[in-house]
């Protein structure tokens, strides 16, 4: 009963996370300087005629007070209406759903490669020599504190530009996933392979260990047997952190690779102030976040059952 | 929030990389319009993989005005007329047109036989249909329509014949007609499913749209049975090729580094600082075009001090080394300007090259003069205790942009302060409109003279309606000079007409002239023949175009 307490309480407030998120950003498209309507036809070199002017206007109530357009707005929502595109001209549903799929598969593959990863260092650096120990965070604090357009870009030059073993932008197939999985991973890689390694080098000195150690057990599956496991509940709360990084992150590794997805729909919408798309993706992203931090939750207690009690 | 930090590290991140290259640029090869590179018999069959650095959000010629609709237009739409390789108005889906002698009644005799890709048969009332659809405020035209404007109705004398009554004399007509965003599209999708245009645009053109992601990519098939190309293409028949695959790269080094990498065929909108190497390299063609219209210009807002004096205007002229700026910004590409009109224009005047000179003495002599005679601390020039300061708004990037940080330091010399402001688009847009600058830096695109009544027209001034004459000049002797342009029938009479006025602007100085407005595109040799362009808008065409296979 607790957890299903648990879960409806989640739910409710992640309804209200999306509430906040996007009456945020309703709020902030409309305080930002620029007139709508001039985008909407053109920007600062088209010509258009008044009464266009003056159709868009009406059309998107742009000639509105705010609380009119809020309203207007969310009484659509509730009724499950994103609205329309100005820019594309096309139900945001769509705009969206046409970018959703190539998106998810680069922060799905991203995460997956960034899992591995982060695993793989940590087991294999935690408590060795100082030396290896060193260059190893060290590397990690580069990656930590490099901007993903960065480490994409040196990907690029390297594999693409100078040794041309993959294609540096482009849409189909699993070759031209690799350069952008590969940044996005990295840049989650830095943060996480040294929280798991400091918890795993905790872990290490526990008494269990020792015991582990004392039957006989050699190195490695104490390492991932035993210690492991103990030592993985710090990144699993670092989830948010990955969600953030992955769907922020798309949108820089997705411009620099050419590749469809929200993350370039959003910002060409923001520029644009393309307003029912810009609220759809900010929708959809605090649901995902709501959702990952239920199923953190849910994962927390699998993995330690005293979690429930305390 | 996420999404701000990650807009604004890419903004600065992108910027910082790219720098200067967002100039649009190029260099002085080029090759005439209507030009074919055509050698040996050309191979049918093959996919074209095109790179562009980015595409409108919707294909609907009459909907917007992105200056990659150029190409795109080119793709899937015929015009009603078009520009030969000579620059005259030349038939097109009209096969010929008799004009009125007040000029305000044109009737076009259509070609017959030609069909949308949907099937509908294109005649004088679909004509109606798109010249209505255009002016349409649901349309939200931010172009076509203004092309149009003195255009009142249309009748429809026989299924091939169609009369457009204008409210008044105007010329440029026919040339708005040939460009890429008056395109003709089927009369059934107009009115049966006008919201669907933009997603599935429907012409009669050599290609159809067969795919659209937008803001990634857009795939074409050959129309088949096309056979109604324009004559300067000199070639009757469907395209060689079997499609078109155009990919979004928006990174202008990963436009460069994929052509000569081989994974694109052809590249629009090739960066400036590769055009060296591009050249140098056998294996690729370098195309460096300029575009009709307005030129690179400052324009100054003359509404308002410094600016409303003419004597600070050719002060700030005489001030700048145009030269160095050019080839700096330019990577050597660009060619100087020293007047208003794009010497690619019908009508352009060469005689008025020359006058407007780099003369910083002079331009000392003429800000004294002009009461600017004591400096400050800073070294920069006052009047009546208040600087000579200048306030250039342009749009946000992490790096300003090349060329107002150049022009900077040119006018400091002479004691002028360039004050560079960085906004959004959205925002820039709206100062734009609402006029609160001293000076604004842009090019403006079209295929006729015309170019400049839109740009030095009083009548364009923002107010009521949008319009394109950003350094508020209102000059009624020019006016006047303007409007007989418009009224003078294509020939000599209009030639005498443009003169006029190209000369007139020389004595208003309504800008600081830079450099032309160059289309840039490059392609591999060895596997790309047959392209031809256009002399209304210098990009590719690809109807004739072959892959060697």
């Amino acid at each position: 009963m607790t957890i299903l307490r648990r879960i409806s309480t989640r739910l409710l407030l992640g309804v209200f996370v999306l509430w906040g998120a996007a009456t945020l950003t309703f709020l902030a498209l409309y305080i930002t300087p620029g007139d709508t309507a001039l985008i909407i036809l053109g920007g600062a070199d088209a010509r258009p005629s008044a009464e266009a002017l003056a159709q868009v206007r009406a059309d998107y109530l742009l000639d509105q007070p705010f609380l009119v357009q809020y309203l207007h707005y969310f009484t659509h929502l509730l009724q499950g209406d994103l609205g329309e595109s100005y820019r594309l001209r096309m139900p945001v549903t769509d705009a969206i759903g046409q970018q959703v799929g190539p998106t998810a598969v680069l922060a799905g593959t991203a995460a997956v490669l960034a899992l591995v990863l982060t695993v793989a260092i940590a087991v294999l650096t935690a408590q060795r020599t100082p030396w290896l120990r060193s260059i190893i965070s060290g590397i990690e604090v580069v990656l930590a504190a490099t901007p993903s357009f960065i480490i994409g870009f040196g990907l690029l030059i390297v594999f693409s530009f100078t040794l041309r073993l993959v294609p540096a932008g482009g849409g189909d197939g699993l070759v031209p996933l690799i350069l952008p999985a590969f940044t996005l991973a990295l840049s989650l890689v830095g943060s996480l392979s040294q929280v798991l390694r400091n918890e795993l080098e905790d872990v290490l000195e526990q008494p269990f260990i020792l015991t582990a150690r004392a039957r006989g057990m050699r190195d490695t599956p104490v390492r991932i047997i035993h210690a492991l496991r103990h030592a993985v509940l710090p990144t699993i709360t670092m989830s948010g952190f990955v969600v953030a990084t992955l769907l922020g992150g798309s949108v820089i590794v997705e411009t620099l690779f050419s590749r469809q997805g929200v993350g370039g729909l959003m910002l060409s919408s923001v520029y644009n102030k393309d307003l029912p798309v810009v609220m759809g993706i900010v929708l959809i992203s605090a649901a995902v976040y709501v959702v990952v931090n239920l199923v953190v939750d849910i994962l927390y207690t699998l993995v330690d059952p005293r979690v429930v009690t305390s | 929030m996420t999404s701000r930090r990650a807009r604004s590290a890419l903004v600065s991140g992108l910027a910082l990389i790219m720098g200067t290259t967002l100039l649009l640029t190029g260099c002085a090869s080029g090759s005439g319009a209507g030009d074919t590179s055509t050698t040996g018999e050309p191979v049918e069959g093959g996919t074209l993989a095109l790179s562009i650095s980015a595409e409108p959000g919707c294909l609907d010629a009459h909907s917007i005005s992105a200056t990659q609709h150029q190409l795109l237009g080119r793709i899937i739409y015929d015009n009603l007329v078009t520009l030969d390789a000579d620059g005259n108005i030349a038939p097109y889906l009209a096969e010929s047109w008799e004009i009125s002698d007040d000029g305000k009644t044109y009737t076009f005799h259509l070609q017959e036989g030609v069909t949308f890709s949907d099937g509908s048969p294109w005649n004088a009332e679909v004509l109606g249909q798109n010249l209505e659809h255009m002016r349409d405020p649901a349309t939200k035209s931010p172009l076509a329509a203004a092309y149009i404007a003195p255009y009142v109705d249309g009748t429809v004398v026989d299924e091939y014949t169609f009369e457009a009554h204008l409210a008044y004399a105007y010329t440029p007509f026919l040339y708005g007609l040939a460009q890429s965003w008056l395109a003709m599209t089927s009369g059934t999708a107009i009115t049966e499913s006008p919201e669907t245009l933009c997603q599935n645009p429907i012409g009669s053109g050599p290609f159809v749209v067969e795919d659209y992601q937008v803001g990634q990519s857009i795939s074409y098939v050959k129309r088949e049975g096309y056979n109604w190309g324009p004559e300067w293409l000199d070639y009757d028949g469907e395209a060689h090729l079997d499609g078109i695959e155009i990919t979004v790269v928006p990174e202008a080094v990963i436009r460069y580094e994929t052509l000569v990498s081989g994974q694109y065929d052809i590249t629009e909108n090739l960066p400036p600082q590769n055009a060296e190497a591009i050249q140098a390299n056998d294996q690729f063609v370098y195309e460096n075009l300029v575009r009709a219209g307005s030129p690179n210009v400052l324009h100054f807002n003359l509404s308002r001090a410094p600016f409303d004096d003419i004597r600070v205007r050719e002060a700030f002229v005489a001030a700048v080394d145009r030269e160095a700026v050019t080839d700096s910004v330019g990577f050597n590409t660009f060619n100087v300007k020293d007047n208003y009109l794009s010497s690619e224009t019908p009508y352009y005047d060469e005689s008025t090259e020359g006058v407007l000179t780099y003369d910083p003495d002079r331009a000392n002599d003429l800000l004294d003069e002009a009461g600017w005679a004591t400096r400050d601390s800073d070294g920069y020039r006052t009047k009546d205790g208040k600087r000579l300061t200048v306030v250039v708004p342009t749009v946000e990037s992490a790096t300003p942009s090349a060329l107002l940080v150049q022009l900077q330091g040119e006018v400091k010399k002479v004691g002028i302060e360039l004050q560079v402001n960085q906004y959004p688009l959205a925002q820039l847009t709206e100062i734009r409109y609402a006029g609160d600058y001293d000076g604004i830096a842009g090019v403006w695109h079209t295929n006729t003279p015309d170019a400049l009544f839109i740009r030095y027209n009083s009548s364009e001034i923002t107010g009521e309606r949008i319009g394109q004459n950003a350094a508020y000049l209102s000059d009624p002797e020019l006016d006047e000079l303007l409007t007989a342009t418009r009224q003078a029938p294509d020939g000599d009479e209009a030639r005498e007409a443009y003169s006029l006025v190209q000369h007139r602007l020389l004595e208003l100085v309504p800008g600081l002239p830079l450099y032309e407005n160059h289309s840039q595109w490059a392609y591999s040799k060895s596997a790309l023949k047959g392209i031809t362009t256009d002399t209304s808008h210098p990009v590719p065409v690809f109807t004739t175009a072959w892959l060697e296979q």
